[in-house]
């Protein structure tokens, strides 16, 4: 009898315990329920949460979470609770989350077209009373992308570039070639020459299918079809099926019918395409300007690599010499936070964001987008990259397509890589994608 | 009356926990993404109503055919692959066989290691440049067998399904084994009695013996070909060129890539569909054959 007592018991209160599990997570979900408790009823401590990509093994990665480290050390009373995303997946996770509207406290995000939508849902805070921050500091020019209707969201904190061209001097030297050709006729003949010396011309890691899109297609719209192609095209003046456009794309079409890239192209990610450079297993590798740190300042043999843009193209409507950039890692706070955690995301936006992080990056070789003195010990490399790409940029196709044209366009890429499709087809798909 | 009343309300009791789970985590879903199906959506500005404009975009799609297919080609990969493949395991390992507890647990392992792992470790199989595929060909003199396994869009689905057989026919065998063991032994003894071995044994006494749970693995099965994601995400993430999209990923792609949660989830239903049309009519088949 008791026996069975005791049993009922148990059932009885596991149902409790059931129910209680199963409203709680119909209750919404909220999870600032949650912080709100150690914000506002723990006394001085504030939990932040932080959502970042800064995984990969590049210079820049340390320096921000070191940046991280120090704030916690210097504010004992907030604790910054990291969840770091692997950057290929960061984007997606990012506005899965801003659906659910679960986003963490403090947000890194991308300007322009990646941006609209967290804007259009009130997800962000504008930062505009706290500008001064940051006057005189940062650059006015990267701030834009990150300002909507009047409002600023985000601040960047490095100045990226996508298209850089690596290329291993040595590889290029045993297919006859001392210099990097300044004509596209010239980098053709090149990746012929390579070809018959056995070498793999370029190595691309297009498995994630943004590299092609990103550190390409950006550049050689802007050869082709001029550097306000992109955003007349959103605006509705222009479109993807432009002659101009249609022979960018068509770039990609005979890369893959010279056989420029490795054949597992599509298999492997853009770090084993670096590692494939860096082995000296190809002869070039595209990608942006943080890579420098991986091939050349912080490798022994750095100096077997040197760096060049897109060259010039016959008939282009595009000035040589501009590269493709964006001001990345832009961070923003997540709107409507309680008073203890907005004041205690503010601090660390100020202590984060500031001439101090500029300085650290600066120092590995990464570039920023704002003023500061560069340093008389900073890598010859760093100086080297700042050269080459001070002639001005232009924007990142995906900065300024939507992102469901822009992933069509991705897979359209990826087609032709395999001998699919054609480029004209690709520029209809793309066109058709952005007009739904 | 009053007792089976009584146990009724017990019996309901008892169901009510898994019952409101099942509810919250299946159903409930299952009517939102319905909901969303008919809008066109980002899942972070308002909400467009379209009606069933979505599901009309997508039967236009013939990206969404060809993953469709894919699926068609799993789902066989798993009928004609994986569950003969685990009866004749089981079979093999249904008799006193030096070992046999250690090749039981040799098949079952590829079922419990985490798909992301067995998804990574045919990753590294297929890979061009260092794989062991192309290596161990490459070691016997057989370089012109030598493929891009993956990236070859005329050998991507046919690498996929290998792995996929790979990684789901301990199951089946587990199951088979179950079933095998539960045959009485004067069934065998009689068979043996008239003559019955061999094959012959297996097609006219065993296959028939455990007919109900062979249709059991069969529905199964072709379920979990509808819900195959994580091998085809990892290993090719659909690519090259959408050869080895399946309609999950096709789904996934569209919800959360392109972010058309609307799009997605008329993708969502669509796959709950074609999965209960072909479950129920397994089920049709299988019963009139019973009866």
């Amino acid at each position: 009898m008791k026996k069975g007592k005791t049993a009922r018991v148990t059932m009885l209160s596991t149902l409790v315990a059931v129910m209680a599990f199963v409203s709680a997570c119909g209750g919404g979900g909220n999870s600032e329920g949650n912080g709100g408790e150690s914000g506002s009823g723990g006394g001085d401590q504030v939990t932040l949460t932080m959502m970042h990509p800064w995984t990969a093994p590049n210079p820049d990665n340390d320096v921000y979470k070191a940046r991280i480290a120090a704030f916690e050390e210097a504010n004992p009373g907030i604790k910054i609770e990291q969840d770091s995303v692997a950057a290929a997946q960061y984007k997606t996770k990012l506005f899965t989350q801003a659906a659910a509207n679960n986003l963490a406290d403090i947000n890194v995000v991308w300007p322009g077209a990646d941006l609209d939508p967290l804007v259009n849902g009130n997800l962000l805070h504008p930062l505009n009373d706290y500008m001064d921050n940051w006057d005189g500091l940062v650059r006015e020019g990267s701030l834009v992308g990150y300002s909507k209707n009047d409002n600023q969201y985000a601040i960047p904190t490095k100045q990226n570039f996508v298209d850089i061209i690596y290329y291993n001097k040595e590889l290029l030297a045993q297919a006859g070639h001392d210099t990097f050709p300044d004509t596209y006729e010239g980098f053709i003949t090149m990746i012929q020459d390579l070809k018959a010396a056995g070498i793999t011309p370029i190595s691309l890691g297009n498995k994630e299918k943004w590299p092609l899109q990103s550190s390409y297609m950006s550049v050689l719209t802007q050869r082709f079809a001029g550097a306000d192609f992109l955003q007349k095209v959103v605006d509705g003046e222009a479109d993807f099926n432009d002659p101009q456009f249609v022979k960018a794309v068509a770039v990609i079409d005979e890369l893959t019918k010279l056989e420029a890239f490795n054949v597992d192209a599509n298999n492997m990610d853009s770090v084993q395409a670096q590692d494939y450079l860096i082995q000296g297993k190809a002869a070039m590798h595209i990608s942006s300007a943080t890579v420098d740190g991986r091939i050349r300042i912080n490798n022994e043999e750095g100096d077997k690599f040197g760096i060049a843009l897109f060259p010039a193209v016959e008939g282009g409507a595009g000035e040589p010499g501009i590269a493709a950039g964006v001001s990345q890692f832009g961070i923003a706070i997540k709107s409507e936070l309680d008073q203890a955690k907005h004041d205690a995301a503010l601090k660390f936006m100020e202590y984060f964001v500031s001439e101090d992080l500029y300085k650290d990056l600066t120092s590995v070789g990464i570039m920023i987008p704002a003023d500061i003195e560069i340093p008389e010990d900073a890598s010859p490399y760093l100086k080297e990259m700042m050269e080459l790409t001070s002639k001005g940029s232009t924007p990142v196709f995906d900065a300024v397509i939507p992102t469901a044209a822009a992933k069509e366009f991705e897979n359209g890429l990826q087609a032709l890589t395999v001998g699919r499709g054609t480029p004209e087809g690709v520029a209809q798909d793309t066109q058709n994608a952005l007009g739904q | 009356m009053h007792t089976l009343k009584r146990t009724k309300l017990a019996i309901f009791l008892g169901l009510l926990p898994s019952l409101i789970i099942y509810i919250g985590i299946a159903v409930v879903p299952i009517g939102l993404s319905l909901y969303y199906s008919l809008f066109n959506w980002d899942g972070i500005t308002d909400k467009v109503f379209i009606g069933f404009d979505n599901f009309t975009k997508i039967f236009g799609d013939d990206i969404f055919w060809l993953s469709v297919k894919n699926n068609v080609i799993i789902m066989l990969t798993g009928l004609v692959g994986q569950i003969p493949l685990g009866l004749a395991i089981a079979l093999l390992l249904n008799r006193s066989l030096k070992g046999a507890s250690f090749f039981r647990t040799v098949s079952f392992l590829p079922v419990v290691i985490s798909s992301v792992m067995v998804s990574l470790i045919w990753g590294m199989i297929y890979n061009t440049e260092y794989g062991f595929l192309n290596g161990f060909l490459g070691l016997i003199g057989l370089e012109s067998w030598q493929r891009n396994w993956l990236g070859d869009p005329s050998w991507s689905m046919i690498s996929l399904s290998v792995a996929y057989i790979w990684q789901n026919f301990g199951l089946y065998m587990i199951i088979f084994l179950a079933a095998l063991q539960n045959i009485p032994a004067e069934v065998n003894e009689a068979a043996e009695l008239d003559g019955s071995t061999g094959l012959h044994r297996v097609f006219r006494i065993t296959v028939p013996m455990i007919r109900s749970t062979i249709l059991v693995a069969v529905i199964y099965s072709i379920s979990n070909s509808f819900r195959v994601f994580d091998l085809v995400q990892i290993l090719t993430g659909g690519g090259p060129a959408h050869q080895t999209e399946v309609m999950t990923v096709y789904m996934y792609n569209a919800a959360f890539l392109s972010r058309q949660f609307g799009f997605g989830s008329a993708v969502s239903i669509l796959i709950l569909l074609f999965s209960l049309i072909v479950v129920s009519l397994v089920n049709k088949v299988g019963r009139e054959k019973d009866a």
